[in-house]
């Protein structure tokens, strides 16, 4: 036990360590973004999550892409790899590097709060993206309506099922408020509408290997599961289709022994599947979106722009979640079969 | 084990036998036989306990799922195992199993898959996996054997460095369009078992026997007691443990290669996190952290038995917001149940 104690100590202290020297490498596409319009206010500096997912590799592309179409001038991007104390410490390295306005995506949201109080001392307006912090002054939170992500793949399933069956469910995190939020609406949505649906609820913590174990055991259990709603394909996706693969239930949506797929994220591969009649949805979660009104509150935060709850110009709903902080929720479409080809969703426009 | 290992020739300054294993004939004997087997009345509890929450656990179909979920650990708490055998560390194995694979199959996949765009030819994929096993063990017992630095911080920090490598290398993807080669092996069933479980066993057959009868493997538990008195007795420490190291990490990429065969992908956080569960296993199974102790067979069922909890707690459907506590308790039980039926003092 003790040698497991030195680990952690161990580990902290390297990632410690590390996070210093991460926080003044900045990555390199940002260089584009350099030569944009010095826009009025100052320089806007951003963190990265994380590198390991496609979603957010694809979030890390559109963000220097569209500093430079917006006139944005965009710091060195730090990246926290999923570590909130690496967030803090770039955090003070990027102010120290004189930035005047702050994006991030605190994957820790509780974790947070000190550092948002410390930067609205320092008038320092912050953008979150994706994750509300539970605590803290923000300028506004950019992020899809996680609920809906669970309210849609509930009414999805439950139309596809029509509302009989038995459907196993891929949590995220219950730590995240993301995986929190789908997970919520989901089974309230489930109770309320669809009764005579049975849900298993796997616990995950976002890991592909927790996934695939939990759905062998559960299929061998109740061979009759008909539906998954997986809350992250990026992760669940392959893990998911291997196994059916193995056990051959990987079968057109016409056979009878077809399970009802839906899946959240909207990457490539997710589409490919459901072109190829593998999976039968999935919710969008807009990457492009997420970096162009990122980018585009931090800098009317700048010039000094505010805003008030309420429809605004681009389908989406600014809306007060308690105590003067707004959260700008964006649409995250539903695609199926019939618009898996839509050029306009960001997993089309990635290569 | 212990008792064997002072009375094996060429280990003179080895530890003092523990009381029970020396001079005490036939009856001894079978008692410290015995102790080997501390785990396995905790893995009965939680056979019947399972048995009684869901009676499809019993099916044959559920068992396999069981044992095929854990070839990967298994294998790794193997290879950790002989490593804290013969008193060293090695925490860089969880980045083994993602970063062997990752290359193996980033090097023969096409650039529009997110391949380096080497294009080699697919067969070279396993190969090339399994020698960046081998080759991150050399590595390892480079630095820690030739450069004397702690094996605790060097593979702590090749666990950091190789995980970069992959996330450097892919770009922080996914890799998706996996060459057949590597989905076989994760998912061919042979004689009604899955191959992965055909390997997981004979590789622990051939560790038990290796560490149990031959020069070499003895003198793992000799250098693990006290590598002084080993090199005294004339083992070529340096050798052997090299040699650890190496096979660690092949049977760290070997466990990857499986991973990635039955999750059809090579997620950039392939094995990230599973060394605690390694370590859990192997201590649990009676492997003692300061080396020289514990057998094969004992962290063999150490595995079996987190496989089991987790299959149960999957069947009883434990909410998401109490698995990890339930989870820790079964574990500690478990451990408490081998201390008593085994009345060996853990360390």
């Amino acid at each position: 036990m003790r040698s497991s104690a030195t680990i952690g100590v161990a580990l902290s202290a390297l990632t410690l360590t590390l996070a210093a020297c991460g926080s003044s490498t900045p990555s390199s596409p940002s260089a584009s973004a350099q030569g944009g319009s010095a826009a009025a206010g100052g320089k806007i500096g951003i963190d990265f999550p994380r590198t390991d997912s496609d979603f957010w590799n694809s979030y890390n592309k559109y963000v220097p892409k569209l500093a430079g179409e917006l006139g944005v001038d965009l710091m060195p991007p730090t990246n926290s790899q999923n570590d909130v104390a690496k967030l803090v410490s770039n955090t003070q390295a990027l102010v120290s590097q004189g930035a005047k306005a702050i994006v991030m995506a605190p994957q820790d949201t509780g974790a947070i709060a000190t550092t948002l109080d410390q930067l609205a001392g320092k008038n320092i307006p912050v953008v979150t993206v994706d994750t509300r912090p539970d605590k803290g002054k923000t300028f506004m939170v950019v992020r899809a309506d996680n609920r809906a992500y669970g309210e849609k793949a509930c009414e999805f399933l439950g139309e596809q099922l029509k509302g009989k069956g038995k459907v196993v469910e891929f949590q995220g995190s219950l730590s995240s408020v993301n995986g929190r939020d789908r997970s919520e609406a989901f089974a309230e949505c489930m109770k309320a509408n669809y009764p005579g649906i049975t849900v298993f609820a796997e616990p995950t913590e976002w890991e592909g290997t927790k996934a695939s174990a939990a759905l062998q055991t559960r299929l061998t259990q109740h061979p009759d599961i008909n539906g998954i709603y997986m809350q992250a394909g990026g992760v669940f996706l392959a893990p998911t289709l291997q196994l059916l693969k193995s056990k051959n239930l990987l079968v057109p949506p016409t056979d009878p022994k077809h399970i009802f797929i839906i899946s959240n994220d909207g990457i490539p591969q997710e589409f490919q599947a459901i072109r190829d009649g593998q999976i039968d949805a999935t919710v969008s979660q807009p990457a492009d979106l997420y970096a162009k009104w990122a980018l585009s509150y931090a800098k009317a935060a700048l010039e000094g722009k505010t805003f008030a709850p309420g429809k605004t110009d681009h389908d989406s709903t600014i809306v007060d979640v308690g105590g003067g902080r707004l959260e700008d929720q964006l649409p995250a479409p539903l695609v199926t079969k019939e618009n898996v080809d839509d050029p306009n969703l960001w997993g089309n426009q990635v290569g | 084990m212990t008792e064997t290992t002072v009375t094996s020739p060429g280990t003179p300054g080895g530890p003092p036998g523990t009381a029970g294993g020396t001079g005490r004939g036939p009856s001894g004997l079978r008692l410290a036989r015995f102790r080997d087997l501390a785990l396995v009345p905790a893995i009965l509890l939680l056979v019947v306990v399972g048995a009684l929450i869901e009676p499809a656990f019993l099916s044959g179909d559920n068992l396999t799922n069981v044992l095929q979920q854990q070839t990967e650990l298994s294998l790794l708490v193997l290879a950790e195992a002989v490593i804290l055998i013969a008193g060293k560390f090695d925490l860089s194995l969880e980045s083994t199993v993602g970063l062997a694979p990752a290359l193996g199959v980033a090097l023969v996949i096409p650039a529009a898959s997110n391949g380096l765009g080497t294009d080699w030819p697919a067969a070279l994929g396993i190969p090339i996996c399994l020698l960046i096993g081998v080759l991150v063990g050399a590595f390892n017992g480079l630095l820690i054997l030739r450069f004397k630095l702690s094996a605790f911080i060097v593979t702590l920090g090749m666990l950091i460095v190789l995980r970069g490598l992959q996330i450097g290398f892919t770009g922080g993807q996914n890799l998706f369009a996996l060459p057949d080669s590597f989905l076989y092996l994760g998912n061919a069933r042979w004689v009604g078992l899955p191959a992965s479980v055909w390997i997981c066993g004979l590789a622990y057959a051939i560790g038990i026997v290796a560490l149990g009868y031959f020069r070499h493997g003895r003198s793992v538990y000799a250098i693990g007691g006290n590598v002084d008195a080993a090199r005294a007795a004339g083992v070529r420490t340096d050798r052997v443990l090299w040699t650890v190291f190496m096979i660690g990490g092949l049977l760290a990429a070997l466990a990857g290669l499986l991973m990635t065969g039955r999750l059809g992908s090579v997620a950039a956080s392939q094995g990230n996190g599973m060394i605690f569960t390694v370590f859990a296993a192997a201590v649990i199974g009676g492997v003692s952290l300061d080396g020289g102790k514990g057998t094969l067979f004992g962290a063999l069922c150490g595995v079996l038995v987190l496989g089991l909890i987790n299959n149960i707690l999957t069947l009883a459907g434990v909410s998401a917001q109490w698995i990890q506590a339930i989870y820790g308790g079964i574990i500690l039980i478990a451990l408490m149940l081998a201390r008593v039926t085994s009345g060996k003092a853990q360390d």
